[in-house]
């Protein structure tokens, strides 16, 4: 293998750009990752929260937030 | 006895300015931030407390002062001081700049 990369350094690669990330249940944050911990609690940005209900989606947006790790089930790299 | 010889008390240099506190942004550095400001904390439910916070914990156990509870935008609840469980915490937002 030419080089393995730990799942942590791949969320620490996306430090200072934008992340998308997606919780257990329906409900979606996009923001700039400023940090994470080890329980992958994660530090953003100029955010934007998605709120997925039958009525449609909701928007919110936020300035300096810290998502508890414990609903986190994706986070993802975006433009 | 004093002795004349006894040299002045040198002078002393001030001790070292502490390092201004280095704020990455890691979630226990957004904590030591957040403390006394104004924050939202939007919990798994979906309610939101409005307040100023007061102090927290590495479990996301959280106090808040001033709090006002609402749900879907509207203020159902007030409460002067109030305890919230970290288990609950969805979020904790920032109200005013860090």
């Amino acid at each position: 293998m030419a080089s393995q990369i730990l799942p942590l350094e791949l969320i620490d690669r996306c430090i200072g750009s934008r992340l998308w990330v997606i919780m257990k249940n329906e409900r979606e944050f996009v923001g700039t990752l400023l940090g994470f911990d080890d329980y992958v609690n994660i530090v953003l940005e100029d955010v934007i929260e998605y709120e997925n209900t039958a009525q449609g989606q909701k928007k919110t947006k936020l300035a300096h937030t810290l998502l508890n790790g414990s609903n986190i089930a994706i986070a993802s790299f975006r433009l | 006895m004093t002795d004349a010889r006894a040299e002045p008390p040198t002078e002393v240099s001030p001790p070292p300015p502490p390092p201004p506190v280095q704020l990455t942004g890691s979630p226990t550095d957004f904590l030591k931030g957040v403390v006394g400001k104004r924050v939202k904390v939007r919990l798994v439910s979906g309610v939101d407390y409005q307040g100023v916070l007061s102090c927290l914990d590495g479990f996301m156990n959280i106090a808040l002062e001033q709090t006002e509870e609402h749900v879907n935008g509207v203020v159902t609840n007030k409460y002067g001081d109030a305890f919230i469980r970290g288990n609950n915490v969805l979020y904790i937002s920032a109200l005013e700049a860090l």
